[in-house]
């Protein structure tokens, strides 16, 4: 079971590099890109040597990977706990940094690639969390979710995926999805899409030229359950009569040359049949050599609810709420892992922590007797240092300032036994690598010292916590005093403020097809003021950067300013309806 | 009778706020989009105040105050609404007879206080 989890792994990998390659690509000199780029090197370095060659260091054994643990299952899961450690931290830094440079101000063409790593690195995670799990992995039996999701925006996400897999090839990618199939359904939306990422994957890598192209159909109705058939068809090399029949074998690629001329693993396809068959799918494959292939495959799914769907949009007055518990929060991090560590400053720091990283022990008393710390970040797994150790020394410090200050303990791994290690040296609460923003925020909040929390925190908490972008953001209540909270008056204004923004979107759109900066420049210098009385700092600043690029004569800055603000201006405009609406309400 | 504020300002939006905020004040206010509209109104009226944004279609802030001082040789106080960066533009305002000048983003308030200094100077 471990071994075909970390193939899929390994496939899931080189969709994953594809798209932070490519995203690399893009000259960018954000230095988040960079680190991304490095982080993902160090991951995947990591996850070779460790799949490859688990006792050895050469490479030596690049032919035949995997048979090694096959002929040594007992060391299964020796071997899965000493990979769990180093696959989770590099891939916390992937996200982190993806995280983070989401929020950086890119075009919507960068963006939609930072969405892919996301997406990819999310699904790689969902992957190492199954094959780190195990119980079920003892037991053979690998578990299936059953939740309601959007099966076209679910294609859609998979597809554009797919289709950053094939930046430089001439196929098309074709997505057909036919009326009748419902919109909403209920089965295990990750299988599914590794499933159609390992079929379409499987094709972009036999295909020169032509199409790769998705169908799925209703195959049978039954009263609130349906049969679904999707068809991954390419115009690839073929396979032929003789080697199709056990082409779903492990291991088993058409042939030797195959492996040579195109890579893989050759397991992709053994996984994808297992998937399918327990779930009580079906898999089909028909081929004709030089012409192309077609693999079918049918699952069942039930009615979904729309009303079951996860809730995904974010409230951003809820963060504003939950930042102002932190302003000013006095954080110690002892983390050695340089990337996590700068991830962890920068992201505490822009919540309006005072964080000190890279403090050793000793230097760490002295800032926690001098200063009252609210919270110890500990990471319990250091190659150089005792986290629980750590822990012990402070705990037992004489000066209660020091021992009463709250640790959260976090690690790439946990087992049991960290578990009750944990709880005898006092250490309060524990977080698991990799985290989302929204726990490293929660686990801060509700830890920190002198914290009593309300109502009023846990439902912020509850609460999906994203950092809005910048040039989202508004603040209407400065206005609201300058109108003596008339809220006709207010309404009024932002009326004006919506016309003042529709005039300089025409203004710019008629002298960008001549170029006229002049002008533009003039309404850009116009529209400052209205961003600025929404307290719209980050678009102001957009602007101003707009007005300057036209002042220096560089269109094609100014078109990439203007994507920005043509991406982003409805998000404000949004969070604008929201607030006059609270406000109106009131 | 409040004292009369003549708004010469292109922007709707701030012009409305300032607009209404010098309405609570107790002025009587008339605004006008852009300086040819100044200029009409000049010709048969003399507010007790003038408040204009320096950059305005046909006939900016400075042209204005040229007009007010050099052709229609009034005092009526003058105050400039510029942006931030724009000192030049600040200084030939003053060069030419502006009494004050109030940056943006500009604060009703302030701009209130502005006003009632200039016309108690009187």
């Amino acid at each position: 079971m471990s071994i075909t989890k970390t193939a899929g792994l390994l496939d899931q990998l080189s969709q994953l590099e594809r798209s932070v390659s490519d995203f690399s690509f893009e000259e960018l000199s954000v230095n988040e890109a960079k680190e991304l780029k490095n982080s993902f090197n160090s991951f995947k370095s990591s996850l070779e040597r460790q799949i490859y060659s688990p006792n050895q260091n050469s490479d030596s054994l690049k032919k035949e990977p995997l048979m090694v643990f096959d002929k040594q299952e007992v060391s299964q899961k020796e071997f899965i706990t000493h990979v769990s450690h180093e696959i989770r931290t590099p891939l916390s830094s992937i996200i982190g940094f993806a995280n983070l440079l989401k929020e950086e101000r890119l075009t919507t063409s960068q963006q939609k690639k930072v969405e892919a790593i996301q997406f990819a690195s999310n699904t790689l995670l969902k992957l190492i969390n199954e094959v780190l799990d195990y119980s079920k992995i003892s037991s053979g039996n690998t578990s299936f979710e059953s939740i309601d999701f959007k099966l076209h925006s679910l294609l859609n996400d998979v597809m554009f995926l797919c289709e950053t897999l094939l930046v430089d090839s001439k196929v098309e990618l074709i997505i057909d999805i036919d009326k009748s199939v419902p919109q909403v359904i209920k089965g295990d939306p990750s299988k599914l899409s590794q499933i159609i990422l390992n079929l379409v994957g499987n094709s972009i890598k036999f295909v020169n030229g032509g199409f790769i192209k998705l169908d799925v159909i209703v195959k049978e109705v039954n009263e609130n359950n349906y049969v679904l058939e999707f068809s991954v068809s390419d115009t690839g090399i073929g396979i032929s009569k003789e080697k199709i029949n056990s082409i779903f074998e492990r291991y088993s690629q058409a042939d030797n040359d195959t492996y040579i001329k195109y890579g893989g693993t050759g397991l992709g396809l053994s996984i994808t049949k297992e998937i399918i068959e327990k779930q009580n799918g079906e898999i089909e494959i028909s081929s004709v050599v030089g012409k192309g292939t077609t693999v079918s495959f049918t699952l069942p799914f039930s009615k979904g609810d729309l009303n079951n769907l996860p809730i995904e949009k974010t409230n951003d007055f809820d963060i504003k709420e939950a930042k102002k518990l932190l302003e000013g929060t006095e954080i110690m991090v002892f983390e050695d892992n340089l990337m996590n560590q700068h991830l962890i400053l920068e992201q505490l720091t822009k919540w309006g922590c005072n964080v000190y990283t890279n403090v050793t022990l000793k230097k760490g008393l002295n800032i926690l007797a001098a200063k009252k710390v609210d919270l110890i970040l500990m990471d319990l797994k250091m190659p150089n240092l005792d986290g629980f150790e750590m822990s012990k020394v402070i705990r037992s410090n004489e000066n209660p300032i020091i021992s009463k200050t709250p640790i959260v303990a976090f690690s790439a791994d946990f087992t049991e036994q960290d578990g009750k290690d944990c709880e005898s040296i006092g250490i309060n609460d524990f977080l698991l690598k990799p985290y989302t923003l929204n726990d490293l925020m929660s686990i801060i909040i509700s830890n920190k010292r002198e914290n009593t929390p309300t109502d009023e925190f846990k439902s912020i908490l509850q609460k999906q916590m994203i950092e809005p972008k910048e040039t989202t953001v508004i603040d209407l209540n400065s206005l609201l005093d300058d109108c003596f909270g008339e809220l006709e008056m207010l309404n009024e204004l932002i009326k004006l403020f919506k016309t003042n923004v529709l005039e300089f979107m025409g203004n710019v759109r008629i002298h960008l097809k001549t170029d006229n900066l002049v002008e533009i420049a003039f309404s850009a210098h116009k529209l400052k003021a209205s961003f600025a009385m929404l307290k719209a700092k980050g678009m102001r600043n957009l602007i101003v950067e707009l007005e300057a690029n036209c002042k220096a004569n560089e269109p094609d800055k100014v078109k990439e300013l203007y994507e920005l603000f043509l991406n982003d201006y409805p998000l404000l405009e949004n969070n604008l309806n929201i607030d006059l609406e609270k406000l109106n309400k009131k | 009778m409040g004292k009369r504020v003549l708004l010469a300002d292109d922007d709707q939006l701030l012009a409305s706020l300032l607009n209404f905020r010098l309405k609570k004040g107790g002025y009587e206010v008339h605004h006008s989009l852009n300086g040819k509209e100044v200029k009409e109104y000049l010709k048969t009226e003399m507010p007790d105040i003038i408040v204009s944004d320096i950059m305005m279609p046909y006939f900016s802030g400075i042209e204005l105050i040229d007009y007010v001082r050099n052709e229609l040789k009034s005092n009526t106080p003058i105050i400039i609404i510029s942006s931030a960066g724009n000192e030049q533009n600040v200084l030939s305002a003053f060069e030419l007879g502006a009494n004050d000048f109030i940056t943006k983003p500009v604060s009703p308030t302030e701009l209130l206080v502005r006003v009632a200094r200039e016309i108690n100077k009187k």
